[in-house]
């Protein structure tokens, strides 16, 4: 086969690995038997096309061709005997059509339909022909990756979150593949390989020539993993700033979004997760214990988990609900509260209390949603809002909600917050906790109580956030999570049970400060609602009360991990002084829970996010000041330490030496001798590095004497550095070849002399990079660095060669 | 039957000594030829580096005056042999003769027995007579039927020789070649200096004025103080990497001998003197380098063909062959430090 038909073959093999990724939307394999047909169809219309010489549009329309037939045969009309009819055409649009009606209304994986199989065939044949065409023909595999990183994009395109990593490393083995055999077939016609040693060269065996590109090779690939690693800024502090100063939590588009993919709970994970501790939010209000504050709620649910529709409703200025109105039983006391809302948080949904009843200082724009009981805006946002509102906070007794009755079964609020999709795990759980109770109150403490610590619920942020209805089911047996999948498990149990209900969105009351409330992106939550019939809508929080900052219970619902009961109504905070200790104690750890940081109540304010990204920024421009002037630094260090040994000293005669008689050639030892010797060198070898970072070029087949007439000429020296470079010359010719090294000359001075003889006659920038960046460092390092390397890849190569002894290859051929 | 041995050469001067002496012997002969100062002063580096001279030029460039000045500033023995085609070796050596009155075998020293051997035309004689040459200019002794006479110190060859003209002569074998310490060539007289030629000769020569300036006792002195002057051992090794370097270039069929090592250090040495140094250079290497070299190489045929001289591809290997001193190592030098010069080389 020659290697044009075999780089065919490849293309269509690597154009299947790349179509890995199709295999996370279908339910079963079906799509992959069909794709192997049509792409093994395609790529044998291909070799015949080339095996009879057609021209390279031939190859192409060959290809096409096969490609409609494939179709036509494996999704028939009826109507076409092999060959496509008018009709087949019109069965393909009606497929088409089908498939995009599929993709609206199946969640993935899907099953076995029709329309998403043939498009799924058609997208894989289109890829495998223009792969095919790009790396046969084009000989251009590179650009191959293209069209097969399109087939990558479409899980891409449907998990939002979490594309499965596997299909891709499997396509990506596929488009290696192709480019390694595209480039073993460009080596095989350029000719025979064959190493010095007259031996053959193995096909895998790497040229020498290839040592350079490995050598790019790691160090791009170091420098990809590195780069991230050395600012830390890009994996965490960057990206959450960017979602928290840039638009707050939830921005108002994202909340718009309708029925989709929620955005609350994507905001709240943001705000939790994140690095920085912000203050959110300032809160006065002359309640003793506040309970948690409430922007937002998420009351449709759906295959894709929970999700909030747009709110409705009239302007604030038409008045809220009372719920003191129309209200079964309980308590009601009326409170004021006024919130300071600071600048970083920015969104459409503004944070009031349950069941307010007044606002003030607001502004114009701002509706309210009695059903969500939200106040929202279409225009404003609440950034550096400032409003006053009255609010009542209801208590209820455990037997008046015991009273309430159950709604009827085509009650239209039941019907639209009881409605979930079917999870028999789910249903089997609920149906288990609920059995024996009556009323609606007792199911949710029933269902309420099953997230105790008791029963293997632990608080953790490094979960996966809540969503589509296995996720639910797999936290129900993991049992580790944090607030959203709490509030979304209890809320769906709920609904299994009967009980309308929601997902809250809001804040717990933060970390008191005198009579205000200071509450931090900590401090966002989740939680569940219920509608119980005669009372509205009863918060349940059945978050873990110890893991959350600010989080407080009622007495409908109290901490089900407490074990005095007497206490559950002041839940989890205990006093703040308490928990600040405590706080200061496990720095540490609380550091890595974020929820529970903010017990401490140590917020620093606003300060603090803007003092670390500047601290950042200083300490980055710093070490980047360092690094660039490490090069001058190590040229002034080495200049310092050779002007010492330049500097005379005191002479100091060896006491053996001296033998000869005065007169006598006698090379005469002493240490003084050797002193001067070695100043002459060391000013000497000054002399050169000067000369290289003033780029007048060094000649190592120059003596010294040589080198200093060239250095005054071409430097255009005038008398005094002139007359010192040709000091520098004697002194380190006769240090090298004469019996007596030259002594007692001012070299230090000489050089200075030369110095700045050569920096007169420089131009500005040569003067610049000499002192800045001194190329006599930069060389040595570089030429360190190719020394190192070349050194490392002499062993490699040794040591491959002595492992290629045993290559099986090699043995074989050696028993032949 | 010479009284100073060849090994006792006399003690050696002191530096101003040396300097006036030579400075004398210079001068008295560039009252002769002018204008060629180098050339003078290599002429007598060679002779206090006990070596022999091969002056290579066209005609009437001034050979024999050079040779003949050079014989006549020092007082010493002094004999001219014309080197013809019928010129016998026993012309040269000496012959033994039968003296009837004796009844015995008499030798009768030939043109050689002398302080300074003028060989005039030397390839114009056949390849028999100059290898008469062989041992005397080598060994300073002379065999004569089975009697070995030794040569009076200094005893130095200056031989000329015309390289243009081809017909009647014969190229000098490479033994013969490699005994010449240095050859040089005289090149023409520079405008001013042959206009001060005109003057200076026109009504008589001035080579009959010409008065020693020295005699063979201070010679013999002059050559120990050149042997006393100090090679330290980063020279020798640059002499002996130049020497290889010959050996190794690819367009030399046959490099420098070890003869040629020593008679290039001897010879820097004797410069270096000459300059009023009491240590050689590897600068004065440098500079006898294609004096000293290139007469003993055999370019290969390439080489021949492509037009090459040997003093061109010794130049070269002076250019690119590094010091040997790893204080000269250059920062752009991405050779592997071994201590020594190394000559790499090239296109083999």
């Amino acid at each position: 086969m020659t290697g044009r038909r075999r780089l065919g073959m490849v293309a269509a093999g690597a154009t299947l690995l790349a179509a890995a990724p199709i295999s996370s939307i279908f339910e079963s394999w079906s799509w992959l038997v069909r794709c192997i047909v049509a792409v093994g169809l395609i790529a044998g219309a291909a070799l015949l096309a080339r095996t009879v010489r057609f021209p390279v549009w031939a190859q192409a329309l060959s290809m096409v061709v096969t490609l409609l037939l494939t179709l036509t045969w494996m999704f028939p009309s009826g109507h076409e005997i092999l060959v496509p009819q008018p009709a087949t055409f019109g069965h393909f649009a009606d497929l088409v059509t089908q498939a995009g009606q599929d993709t609206r209304s199946y969640g993935v994986p899907v099953p076995d339909r029709d329309g998403l199989l043939f498009i799924t065939v058609l997208g894989i044949g289109s890829v495998a022909i223009v792969v095919d065409l790009l790396t046969v023909v084009a000989r251009r595999p590179a650009l191959a990756g293209l069209p097969m990183l399109a087939i990558y994009s479409v899980p891409v395109a449907i998990y939002v979150d979490d594309v499965p990593i596997l299909p891709f490393i499997i396509g990506s083995i596929g488009f290696l593949w192709l480019l390694v055999s595209d480039n073993i077939d460009r080596v095989r016609r350029f000719g025979r390989r064959f190493t010095g040693d007259g031996r053959d060269v193995d096909v895998w065996e790497p040229s020498p020539l290839a040592a350079a590109g490995r050598r790019l090779g790691v160090v791009g690939v170091a420098t990809a993993v590195l780069l991230p690693l050395l600012m830390p800024s890009i994996t965490g502090g960057l990206l959450s700033q960017i979602t928290q100063s840039g638009s707050g939590i939830g921005d108002g588009t994202g909340i718009g979004g309708g029925g989709g993919k929620i955005s609350l709970f994507a905001a709240l994970n943001g705000n939790l997760t994140q690095g920085e501790t912000v203050q959110v939010i300032k809160l006065t209000t002359n309640e003793q214990e506040p309970f948690y504050l409430r922007f937002g709620v998420a009351d449709q649910l759906t295959n894709l988990g929970f999700g909030s529709r747009n709110p409705t409703g009239n302007s604030i200025n038409r008045g809220l609900a009372d719920p003191r109105n129309s209200t079964a039983g309980g308590e009601f006391q009326q409170y004021h509260a006024q919130i300071e809302i600071s600048d970083s948080f920015r969104q459409t949904l503004l944070p009031i209390y349950a069941n307010t009843i007044q606002t003030s200082d607001l502004g114009g724009g701002w509706s309210y949603d009695p059903n969500q009981q939200v106040i929202y805006s279409g225009r404003q946002t609440t950034k550096g809002k400032k409003y006053n509102f009255d609010y009542v906070r209801a208590t209820y007794t455990e037997s008046e909600l015991r009273g309430a009755p159950a709604l009827n079964r085509d009650d239209p609020l039941r019907t639209q917050y009881t409605n979930t999709p079917r999870d028999p795990y789910v249903d089997n759980l609920v149906a288990g906790l609920i059995k024996g109770k009556t009323n609606d109150y007792d199911k949710m403490r029933a269902l309420y109580n099953y997230f105790a610590k008791t029963n293997g619920f632990t608080y953790s942020l490094s979960t996966q956030p809540a969503g589509s209805s296995s996720e639910i089911a797999a936290f129900l047996k993991n049992k580790v999570g944090y607030c959203q999948q709490y509030a979304a498990a209890l809320a769906w149990m709920a609904r299994v049970a009967g009980i309308p209900a929601r997902v809250a969105f809001g804040f717990t009351k933060g970390a008191q400060q005198g009579n205000s409330w200071v509450i931090t992106n900590r401090n966002a939550h989740a939680w569940t609602e219920i509608y119980l019939k005669g009372f509205g809508w009863i918060p349940f929080d059945a978050t873990p009360a110890s893991s959350v900052a600010g989080s407080t219970r009622t007495d409908w619902a109290p901490n089900v991990d407490q074990t005095f009961p007497t206490a559950s109504s002041s839940a989890g905070t205990a006093a703040p002084g308490a928990s600040s200790s405590a706080a200061a104690g496990n720095s540490n750890r609380l550091d890595r829970d974020p929820d529970a940081a903010g017990l401490g109540g140590n917020i620093n304010g606003g300060a603090t996010p803007i003092s670390y990204t500047t601290l950042w920024t200083m300490a980055g421009v710093a070490l980047l000041i360092a690094l660039l002037l490490v090069p001058a630094l190590r040229r002034l260090m080495v200049r310092r330490r050779r002007h010492a040994a330049t500097v005379p000293k005191a002479p100091k005669v060896l006491a053996a030496s001296g033998a000869g008689p005065p007169g006598e050639h006698d090379i005469v030892v002493t240490a003084e001798a050797a002193q001067a010797r070695e100043d002459a060198h060391a000013a000497w070898d000054e002399l050169l590095d000067t000369m290289i970072d003033y780029r007048i070029p060094v000649d190592p087949t120059e003596t010294p004497r040589v080198t200093a007439h060239r250095l005054v000429g071409e430097a255009v020296l005038l008398e005094e550095p002139a007359a010192a470079a040709t000091l520098l010359g004697t002194a380190e010719e006769r240090a090298r070849y004469a019996r007596k090294p030259l002594q007692g000359a001012e070299l230090t001075a000489a050089l200075h002399l030369v110095r700045k003889g050569l920096a007169r006659s420089a131009n500005r920038r040569t003067r610049l990079t000499a002192s800045l960046f001194p190329p006599s460092v930069l060389l040595r390092w570089r030429l360190g660095l190719a020394e190192t390397s070349t050194r490392a890849a002499a062993t490699a190569s040794r040591w491959r060669e002595s492992m290629s002894r045993f290559s099986p290859r090699r043995l074989l051929a050696r028993s032949r | 039957m010479t009284t100073p041995t060849w090994d006792k050469p006399g003690g050696p001067m002191a530096g101003e000594e040396f300097r006036s002496a030579t400075t004398a012997i210079m001068a008295n002969i560039e009252r002769v030829i002018e204008g060629k100062a180098a050339t003078v002063r290599l002429a007598l580096a060679v002779l206090l580096a006990e070596g022999h001279l091969l002056i290579e030029d066209v005609p009437g460039v001034g050979k024999t005056k050079l040779a003949k000045a050079l014989a006549r500033s020092i007082d010493c023995s002094v004999r001219r042999i014309q080197f013809t085609p019928d010129l016998l070796p026993s012309d040269v050596t000496g012959v033994s003769v039968y003296n009837q009155e004796t009844r015995d075998f008499e030798f009768k020293p030939g043109a050689v027995f002398a302080n300074l051997v003028v060989g005039d035309e030397i390839n114009r004689a056949s390849p028999k007579t100059q290898s008469a040459l062989l041992e005397c200019m080598e060994e300073r002794q002379v065999t004569v039927d089975g009697t070995t006479y030794e040569l009076q110190s200094p005893f130095m060859v200056i031989a000329t020789q015309n390289p243009i003209e081809m017909e009647g002569t014969y190229p000098l074998p490479e033994a013969q070649r490699d005994r010449f310490t240095a050859r040089i060539a005289m090149g023409y007289p520079d405008p001013r200096a042959e206009l001060a030629m005109l003057d200076g000769h026109g009504a008589h020569d001035p080579l009959n004025d010409l008065r020693p300036v020295a005699d063979a006792g201070l010679v013999r002195r002059l050559i120990a103080t050149v042997r006393d002057v100090h090679a330290a051992d980063a020279v020798q090794q640059y002499a002996i990497a130049l020497v290889t370097a010959t050996r190794e270039a690819p367009e030399i069929r046959l490099g420098a001998s070890p003869r040629s090592t020593l008679q290039l250090v001897r010879t820097a040495k004797a410069v270096a003197a000459l300059e009023g140094r009491d240590y050689v250079l590897p600068d004065d290497l440098q500079t006898l380098a294609v004096p000293v070299l290139a007469h003993r190489l055999i370019p290969t045929a390439d080489a021949q063909l492509n037009r090459r001289t040997t003093d061109a591809i010794v130049a070269e290997i002076l250019h690119r062959l590094p010091l040997p001193h790893e204080r000269n190592r250059s920062p752009y030098d991405t050779r592997p430090n071994t201590g020594g010069a190394q000559y790499e080389p090239r296109g083999r």
